[in-house]
């Protein structure tokens, strides 16, 4: 009885060593999948990160149209001139030659002093700053918005100080700020695109090639035939898990290695968010790639060609992404779309690791994450032992 | 074009027609991908703007003055307040967790303060590891402590005897009066969708080009349609791709009308030159596909390049990080995805309106896309002459 169980762990071993080498060897023999696997996270991420390097915009360009030219307009077009969002590039005479800048795109906003601006101030009406934007650039909308409103702040308090005769600073200053405040962007002081994200992109990155990896080389055993070369193994039901886990295997192997220049080498080589504890990162990778691999071997049923994989596969990382609550806030998802996104890791997989990486997270405060990873797993395991059992069936028949 | 010419190009048109029906996934991709794309996108963002965003007050005052407060912030439409949190940690770990985005704090003796003339300090946290969730609860933070600061300061000027109307002038005496042209409600779908959509059409246009050509050499059918042809690939080249170039322009039909006619975006231009834009972009990817599957004809690899150039065209072309922002090498590389023109034409035509002679770089760049296949089709023809498959 020990003896022959003994005999089967030895076999299983053996059986599962074959499909690990087997599998390996088509790997590194296959360009396609050496670009997916190796060439693709060492490079795009790279790109990536130069792309969003600057972290936020700068010096937006904006046009002024002073039809008042007073010392208080030049003081506020100064105010905004001076600070770093913001970069007065002409004055124009009128709208027509601003609205000309914007149509070259010289300028992406324009700001108008009526010609009544100060004589509203001296008799105590509201004088107004138009301020338009280009609205192709949602961040230079918000560089405009951001700084006028800040300049208007600043010279309403002046304003008010200098109106009030015969008080003390002290009531000058309570008077005009009766409460402070100060603001604190956590986690991401800068409000860097780099920062926000790239974490999430290379935790998507993870799973998108890993499963157009996995489908393309299931298509290519379909397209040539070879699933018979698994029947000898898949005598039983342990013979697919010898499978199965042999496969599995190989895979984590290369992602463990690209893990580690993917979370670890990018974010310190481009100084993205690192708060996260190494060994929560591991422990949170583990079940992350185990559920992105056997997520990779369910779908793969559906592939019967290497090169669907790629064209079935591809489309769908926007929608991963969007739909994971880091591009669109996740309490702005709707119900029914919140409630798909927990069929795909990438959801959890994006949404942990922003956490642990970016907000220093530990492991115990992602009980949803974890938790879901772990019905992934369970339920895309026996989903993937029913698809290798019937494709050895009907392919080998 | 000679009657030879035209009959070659339809019967290879028939015969892709045939190939077209006869698998699941080309109606796969060329409708249902499409189709949903577009649904998904505008049911995620039908709401414009994110609305009711998650916070946390942290009220260690808890007066009347400091619940008014926390009232007033719940009242903003981009802000809920789901939790009153006991401390500070209470809160931050909430944000940790990533159930609020954003952490209100209130001192101790807040109301003391205010009516002594202690000017309080009150704290606002915005968790920017989610950027637009975090920029909507700053816009809205920061406006209520301007605001509690100004009601408190009307509050001592009408106290002194100023009417209200005077009061709120001496206190915002300038005021900033906003016009974000085109978008007036700074919707984000407007910004996103209108590039988004067309951009996915095209990952699904260039990824099917390059497996429609390298099909017929997998299936060692590439000589049969080259005869076909009479070995013009300008022919063969157009009977093949002419079934697709129609059913996707279908598609961008669909996504034009449903964006700029059901949706109400945006389209200063007219529909009918959304539609001119369009029908180019489909072409464009199309040729881009061509030329990237004569680049590498082993299908797999051209894939590869296919999926990277196109998922890569969603970051450069700009539309969501400007391309003046990134570095300079980069901002010439943005010249060489079709998306960034598209972008542009779909900016500076449909969201602004511009006249033709401000945007036509754009369309000379789109056209010189087209281009493409024919430096490529020497190369090609030799592909489909010695027809071996590499996987």
């Amino acid at each position: 009885m020990i003896k022959r169980f003994f005999k089967q762990i030895k076999e299983g071993l053996s059986d599962l060593l074959v499909v690990w080498r087997d599998e390996f060897s088509l790997i590194i023999h296959d360009n396609a999948i050496l670009m997916l696997f190796i060439v693709a996270p060492l490079i795009y991420p790279v790109i990536y990160s130069l792309i969003y390097n600057n972290e936020v915009a700068r010096e937006a360009k904006m046009v002024v149209v002073d039809y008042c030219n007073s010392p208080e307009t030049r003081e506020f077009r100064r105010m905004c001139d001076a600070s770093p969002d913001v970069e007065v590039v002409g004055v124009c005479a009128n709208m027509e030659e601003a609205k000309e800048a914007l149509r070259r795109r010289e300028a992406f906003g324009i700001m108008v002093f009526p010609r009544e601006f100060s004589s509203a101030l001296a008799h105590k009406r509201h004088a107004y700053v138009q301020l338009y934007s280009d609205m192709s650039s949602l961040l230079y909308y918000k560089c405009f918005l951001l700084t006028a409103t800040e300049v208007s702040l600043e010279m309403n308090k002046e304003i008010q100080v200098r109106d009030m005769s015969g008080a003390t600073a002290r009531e000058e200053e309570v008077s005009t700020t009766p409460i402070t405040y100060d603001d604190v962007a956590f986690f991401n002081p800068k409000s860097g695109f780099a920062s926000f994200l790239i974490p999430g992109f290379l935790m998507l990155l993870i799973q998108q090639t890993l499963i157009i990896g996995i489908c393309a080389l299931s298509g290519s055993i379909y397209d040539k035939k070879m699933y018979h070369a698994l029947a000898p193994i898949m005598r039983n039901r342990r013979g697919s898990f010898r499978i199965i886990f042999g496969k599995a295997l190989c895979y984590m192997m290369f992602y463990g290695v690209m893990s580690v220049y993917l979370l670890w080498v990018i974010p310190s080589v481009f100084n993205l968010p690192r708060m996260g504890d190494p060994l929560n990162i591991i422990a949170f990778m583990l079940p992350y790639l185990t559920a992105c691999i056997f997520f990779g071997m369910s779908i793969s049923v559906f592939v019967k060609e290497k090169e669907t994989a790629y064209i079935l596969v591809a489309f769908t990382s926007l929608i991963f992404l969007f739909i994971s609550g880091l591009s669109w806030p996740g309490c702005a998802v709707p119900w029914y779309w919140k409630s798909i996104s927990y069929l795909f890791p990438s959801t959890f997989g994006l949404q942990g690791f922003v956490k642990i990486n970016s907000m220093g997270a530990t492991l115990p405060d992602l009980r949803l994450e974890c938790i879901g990873l772990m019905v992934q797993i369970c339920v895309y395991f026996v989903l993937t032992t029913l698809v290798y059992r019937h494709r050895v069936k009907t392919e080998t028949v | 074009m000679n009657s030879v010419t035209l009959q070659r190009i339809v019967s290879i048109a028939k015969r892709e027609w045939k190939r077209i029906i006869s698998r699941r996934l080309y109606i796969f991709t060329m409708i249902v991908i499409p189709l949903f794309s577009l649904f998904f996108f505008l049911s995620l963002m039908n709401e414009g703007l994110p609305k009711e965003v998650p916070t946390a007050v942290v009220d260690a005052d808890n007066s009347a003055l400091s619940r008014r407060l926390s009232r007033q912030l719940d009242a903003f439409k981009q802000t809920d307040i789901v939790v009153h949190a006991k401390d500070f940690s209470e809160a931050r770990k909430l944000m940790q967790q990533g159930k609020v985005y954003g952490i209100y704090y209130i001192p101790e003796n807040f109301e003391r303060d205010v009516l002594s003339f202690r000017q309080p300090h009150v704290s606002f946290y915005t968790s920017n590891s989610y950027i637009v969730a975090g920029s909507m609860l700053f816009r809205d933070m920061k406006t209520l402590s301007v605001l509690g600061s100004a009601a408190v300061g009307r509050e001592l000027r009408l106290a002194k005897g100023e009417t209200m109307e005077q009061a709120m002038i001496d206190l915002q005496p300038i005021v900033i009066d906003t016009h974000p042209l085109g978008n007036p409600q700074v919707n984000y779908a407007i910004y996103l969708c209108n590039v988004l959509l067309p951009g996915l059409l095209s990952v699904v246009i260039v990824m099917l080009t390059v497996y429609v050509l390298g099909s017929e050499v997998k299936e060692q059918r590439s000589r049969e349609v080259l005869s076909m042809a009479g070995n013009d690939m300008f022919v063969l080249l157009t009977g093949k791709l002419l079934p697709y170039t129609l059913t996707f322009m279908l598609m961008a039909t669909f996504y034009d009308v449903v964006l700029y006619r059901f949706m109400g975006f945006p389209c200063q231009s007219g529909l009918a030159n959304m539609l001119l834009i369009s029908y180019l972009f489909v072409m464009v990817s199309q040729a881009l596909g061509v030329f990237l599957y004569a680049v590498a004809p082993i299908m797999s690899i051209s894939l590869s390049f296919s999926a990277f150039i196109t998922m890569l065209s969603f970051s450069i072309s700009g539309f969501t990080f400007p391309v003046g922002e990134m570095p300079g090498w980069l901002q010439v590389c943005s010249n060489l995805f079709p998306l960034r023109h598209y972008f542009l034409l779909y900016a500076n035509n449909g969201l602004n309106g511009y006249p033709f002679q401000y945007v036509w770089p754009s369309y000379v760049a789109l056209l010189i896309f087209l281009a493409l296949p024919i430096i490529m089709s020497f190369r090609l023809r030799n592909v489909y002459m010695n027809s071996v498959y590499k996987a």
